[in-house]
């Protein structure tokens, strides 16, 4: 396929997703999948944001959800307090926080790496899901944040179902766009020689703490608009959202999916997605489904489900 | 007379407890080709460390152009003008040969470029969409220097550059680093093959045990068979 035809098909297949409930309107399950397929992409979104710091700067965490839930509660609490439902206000204020905490927290995580990377990412992460369950008079403890209104865009109302995926949808194309393009620059290229050789960098003259820093930053900050669509969308901010397991769900979307590309952690939302949502009303061990699915792209396929895809083609193209 | 490219004095260095270096003194001079050899476990490598910024040494000093950077982070270090082409090479596997080169880029008037690089080494000129991990061993080497390069440097180190060669790409990289030479780039050459180091250094130090043992020209050395056979073993 020549480069124009791959960005027409490509746009096509934008288009088709961002007017998914239109086109799928006569379908009986439209407004179902409208709805998984919304949650499907705003974890997408999560999983990019998350694969910014695992694929790309080599640096695994087990603390991503601090900001998805960061981002959450600050569009929910910017929307009860102020009581404005104008998107740029509520979701500025997720980015704010979000990016607030990540540099917080990346101050004191970027000079580790490993498991103590891991481990740490995991008990600062705790500690933003145990002000989410305690302090109740903002967040409401462990009722949850309920009632988050859905926003408007330039007097645009985003409260019915389809309009609120527009959104969702239409976000996530910006988000891999942009991602995307950032992974290409001299400075996503800077990024990847930091997760090849961080030793080599420095003695090439790149101050390598304070990119793994912008790294961080640039990563809470999608989080954070993950975690306000999650927010809309749900109409419902739980501390669970900035705790472990929402963290771990991430982390298993990228492996699963294939770390170090675009669509490897958008492939791995799905999966993860399709257990948890629709596999799990046909059958009742749908966790242990995704338990062993997860396993087995551990023990066989490392580069997830976009290396089997290249493995695959190779093997077709070679003669 | 203008500021040597390097000038280490007295420099002490330690691993945990062990005194690796015992007061190296060392001094490359604007446009000259030093070599420094030495047996493995000599101090060759801590003290190229020490010099780029890897390792804080516990005493003396490492100027750069005049300028004090003893015990500065390896970034200032390179951003003072020291390139190094590291021991094993580590060429960046997964950025193309192109993304090798452009990462290290820091233009220059008539500086180092891609364009000149590709003159210095044909080779890598076919290889320019490769990734880095696709290379043979002697192109890693190739690239490594020319990365090295395009940092336009005021210093150039290099560790071990013949190591795990054959013996046809060793005389190739000799030739190559004999031409930098020619350019007035100062060179400090860490090696174990002592035809690389006495063919490439106007100057060699023979290092024992973490302390310089003897200086002089490849003449000298040949001469001072008594070091030869102490600390080189040949």
């Amino acid at each position: 396929m020549t480069r124009a035809a791959r960005w027409v098909a490509l746009a096509a297949v934008a288009v088709g997703l961002v007017t998914f409930p239109y086109w799928s309107a006569a379908w009986e399950t439209s407004r179902f999948a409208t709805t998984v397929l919304r949650d499907m992409l705003v974890f997408a979104i999560f999983a990019l944001s998350l694969d910014i710091l695992v694929g790309h700067a080599g640096m695994p965490s087990l603390g991503h959800a601090a900001f998805f839930g960061g981002g959450a509660y600050a569009a929910g609490i910017a929307s009860q307090r102020l009581g404005t439902d104008q998107l740029p206000i509520t979701l500025a204020a997720a980015v704010l926080v979000a990016a607030l905490l990540a540099l917080v927290i990346g101050l004191l995580v970027v000079r580790s790496e490993g498991i103590f990377l891991l481990m740490l990412t995991l008990a600062l992460a705790q500690i933003v899901f145990a002000i989410a369950f305690q302090w109740t008079a903002v967040t409401g403890g462990s009722n949850g944040l309920a009632g988050v209104s859905r926003p408007t865009l330039f007097g645009i109302d985003l409260s019915a179902p389809d309009r609120m995926y527009v959104l969702v949808a239409a976000t996530f194309l910006v988000v891999s766009l942009l991602i995307w393009s950032l992974m290409r620059s001299p400075y996503g290229r800077a990024l990847t020689g930091v997760r090849e050789n961080e030793r080599r960098m420095r003695a090439l003259g790149y101050d390598t703490t304070r990119l793994k820093l912008s790294a961080f930053v640039v990563a809470g900050m999608i989080a954070g608009v993950a975690g306000a669509l999650s927010a809309y969308s749900q109409r419902f901010v739980s501390p669970g959202d900035a705790g472990i397991g929402t963290s771990v769900q991430a982390f298993v979307m990228v492996l699963i999916g294939g770390a170090g590309t675009i669509l490897g952690p958008v492939l791995g939302a799905g999966v993860v997605m399709y257990i948890q949502r629709v596999l799990s009303s046909a059958i009742p061990v749908s966790e242990t489904v995704l338990g062993l699915v997860f396993i087995g792209f551990v023990l066989l396929a490392r580069q997830g489900i976009v290396g089997l895809g290249r493995a695959a083609y190779a093997r077709v193209r070679a003669p | 007379m203008s500021a040597p490219a390097l000038e280490v004095q007295d420099l002490h260095a330690y691993y945990g407890e062990s005194h690796v270096l015992q007061g190296v003194d060392l001094v490359v001079r604007p446009g000259e080709a030093v070599a420094l050899i030495g047996r493995n476990g000599a101090g060759k490598t801590t003290t190229i460390s020490a010099i780029a910024g890897f390792l804080r040494p516990r005493q003396g000093t490492v100027r750069i152009n005049g300028r004090n950077l003893t015990g500065a982070p390896a970034h200032w270090v390179a951003r003072a003008g020291v390139a190094l082409v590291p021991q094993g090479r580590r060429i960046f596997g997964d950025l193309s040969v192109r993304e090798n080169l452009a990462i290290a880029g820091r233009p220059a008037a008539n500086g180092w470029d891609e364009a000149r690089v590709v003159e210095l080494f044909p080779s890598l000129g076919r290889r320019l969409g490769l990734r880095g991990d696709q290379l043979s061993g002697g192109e890693q080497q190739m690239l490594a220097v020319g990365r090295a390069l395009m940092r336009n440097p005021s210093l150039l180190l290099l560790d071990e550059p013949s190591e795990g060669l054959a013996p046809m790409l060793v005389e190739e990289v000799g030739e190559t680093l004999v031409r930098l030479r020619a350019t007035g780039l100062p060179l400090l050459l860490v090696e174990q093959n002592l035809g690389l180091a006495t063919r490439v250094g106007q100057r060699v130090h023979v290092m024992n045990k973490g302390t310089i043992v003897f200086t002089g020209t490849p003449v000298e050395l040949a001469a001072a068979r008594d070091v030869e056979a102490r600390y080189l073993g040949v």
